[in-house]
């Protein structure tokens, strides 16, 4: 198995490839490959989604994913839609 | 009516039979969402997790005909009688199941299970476990309407077994009415002909054949479980082109890209992709689970390792505090016979080898899987305790943590925990859809004594019946703590 963390300033779900799993700022664990992560609503996140390769993690040096926080002005209606 | 008219009516009544007689089409879907009652296991919500999901317990039932459905209902009823008190309220283990692989002789009981839930105590034992299947099937091949069924082309030996499993088992019930039912999602495996992938009655995957398993005959999917090569022939589904609005899920998509670093991932999303239709009519022909998987640990494997499972999506949402996955094995070991002789073996023993070898050998490799998966679990949850506790003790910042540490434990039953000279007796047993009564009743006992005797599941009753939380365990340690 991989270890992921997704880091954002709150607390958020997480969907891997489609779904959802976990919170932001937890260890989830994965199969090793490719996976598209991104965040659940509200859609103040960037980037709108990123796909990882996972492989060679540990539970005590997981992958690290980051989202930030968008100001409100940058909001886009719905993930990857023109503001 | 003269003897001749007679005569001349049968024959046309046959001619028009033979070309009428077609085994049952699976019905298409028209678009993704527009099933009232898909057979999919609930969907997860992060926020609001389901009590159901503390004790997340899996029942697989393996292959080995009415051996095999015997000792699953032994498991069952003794998993009824076992009380765990959860939450002051009066609930057995098996209450707590949330979800059964069945396999062939295994998938009947499965089944039955998921439909009639504790009525299968009242009335399983007369409606499968004792009758004599095999003879009703021969019985039901020599009939003479049946006969000229069996001339067509499209309609074969299989689609007479799932017509008597339709009618006088499973009372036509349809997947709509298992889906009804809620947990346990039950699964039933077959083998694709084509390619020996997994195939799972489930609308996970009857969406890449663009079809409606709501519909589906349950008693239908057991047959295709049990149709075992040269014996039956297989249970044939159509694949339509996709339903409007249907897209790969990502899940699959992402598992094509990186097929070396991880090619069990990629083989399983390429054998989805080939279940589905192109410009051609496209036909998925279905033989015996246990040709791909004779213990049906996989597809709970899957649910565990894949990241649309909905295992791994309940761990990682840390919904799960307790994850129990019990392995009912019926496989046998009869004596040996082949070794003993110096001519070579015939054309039968063959064919029977050739389509039973791959099964044990395959299930050996499965258990071991399930077992490394588990503890590379508990290793990954120890490291980072073991981290944190120090840390702590220097006042360091800790790691950051699963969000909830999960006990785990796998029991698997067969008949090599018996003690010689009994279990030869049961690994003698031979795969049929027909055991003589005193049998069937012994292997119902057996599968209580075994579990009983476990230590694992010993260790397992101590805790679900001595803690104050669920997962809180009671102090010991090891699998099933």
């Amino acid at each position: 198995m991989e270890y992921v963390i997704v880091r954002f300033p709150e607390t958020r779900e997480v969907r891997v490839d489609g779904v959802p799993h976990g919170r932001t700022n937890i260890v989830m664990q994965f199969e090793p490959g490719s996976h598209v992560v991104t965040l659940g609503p509200p859609w103040n996140f960037a980037p709108v989604e990123q796909k990882v390769l996972l492989y060679n993690t540990a539970a005590l040096d997981p992958y690290r994913i980051e989202f930030r926080i968008l100001p409100p002005a940058a909001i886009p209606i719905s993930p990857g839609s023109p503001l | 009516m003269t003897c001749r008219a007679r005569l001349g009516a049968l024959v046309l009544a046959s001619a028009v039979a033979v070309g009428c007689a077609h085994y049952p089409l699976n019905a298409p879907i028209a678009a993704v969402g527009s099933v009232g009652t898909a057979y999919r296991f609930p969907a997860m919500v992060t926020d609001r997790p389901d009590p159901a999901d503390e004790i997340f317990v899996c029942l697989s039932f393996s292959g080995g005909g009415t051996r095999a459905a015997a000792f699953a209902y032994g498991a069952l009823l003794r998993l009824r009688d076992i009380e765990i008190g959860r939450a002051g309220s009066h609930r057995s283990l098996l209450d707590e199941v949330d979800c059964i692989a069945g396999i062939s002789g295994g998938a009947f009981t499965a089944a039955y299970y998921g439909l009639h839930r504790a009525d299968t105590f009242t009335s399983f034992y007369d409606r499968f476990l004792v009758r004599d299947i095999q003879r009703e099937l021969a019985l039901s091949a020599l009939n003479p309407v049946n006969l000229a069924r069996l001339a067509s082309p499209y309609f074969s030996r299989i689609d007479l077994a799932a017509e008597l499993y339709d009618t006088s088992v499973f009372e036509h019930a349809t997947y709509a009415a298992l889906a009804k039912r809620g947990r346990p999602f039950v699964i039933l495996h077959a083998t694709s002909m084509a390619n020996g992938a997994p195939f799972e009655f489930t609308q996970d995957e009857f969406d890449f054949l663009g079809s409606d398993l709501g519909a589906f005959p349950v008693g239908r999917a057991a047959a295709a479980s049990s149709a075992f090569p040269f014996l039956l022939s297989p249970v044939s589904l159509r694949s339509y082109p996709p339903a409007a609005g249907f897209v790969i899920p990502p899940a699959v998509t992402a598992a094509l890209e990186t097929r070396e670093m991880n090619p069990s991932r990629y083989t399983w999303a390429r054998q989805r992709l080939d279940l589905m239709a192109g410009k051609d009519e496209k036909w998925v022909h279905l033989l015996d689970g246990g040709l791909a998987d004779n213990i049906g640990l996989r597809s709970i494997l899957r649910a565990y390792d894949r990241s649309d499972g909905f295992i791994a999506q309940r761990i990682n949402a840390g919904h799960i505090k307790r994850l129990i996955v019990i392995a009912v094995n019926a496989r046998t070991d009869p004596p040996e016979q082949l070794s003993r002789q110096e001519r070579s073996p015939g054309l039968a023993d063959v064919f029977m080898k050739t389509a039973t070898v791959s099964m044990e050998s395959l299930s050996a490799d499965t258990i071991d899987y399930a077992i490394n998966r588990q503890s590379e679990r508990e290793q990954a949850q120890t490291n980072i305790r073991v981290c944190n506790e120090r840390l702590t003790g220097c006042g360091a910042a800790p790691f950051p943590t699963f969000a909830q540490e999960i006990r785990t434990c796998f029991v698997e039953i067969s008949f090599e925990g018996l003690p010689s000279p009994g279990r030869e007796e049961f690994l003698a047993l031979p795969t049929t859809f027909a055991l003589p009564e005193e049998t069937v009743k012994r292997l119902i006992a057996l599968a209580g004594t075994l579990l009983d005797s476990s230590p694992s599941f010993g260790k397992l009753l101590r805790a679900l019946q001595g803690e104050a939380l669920p997962g809180a365990g009671v102090g010991e340690r090891g699998n099933c703590s």
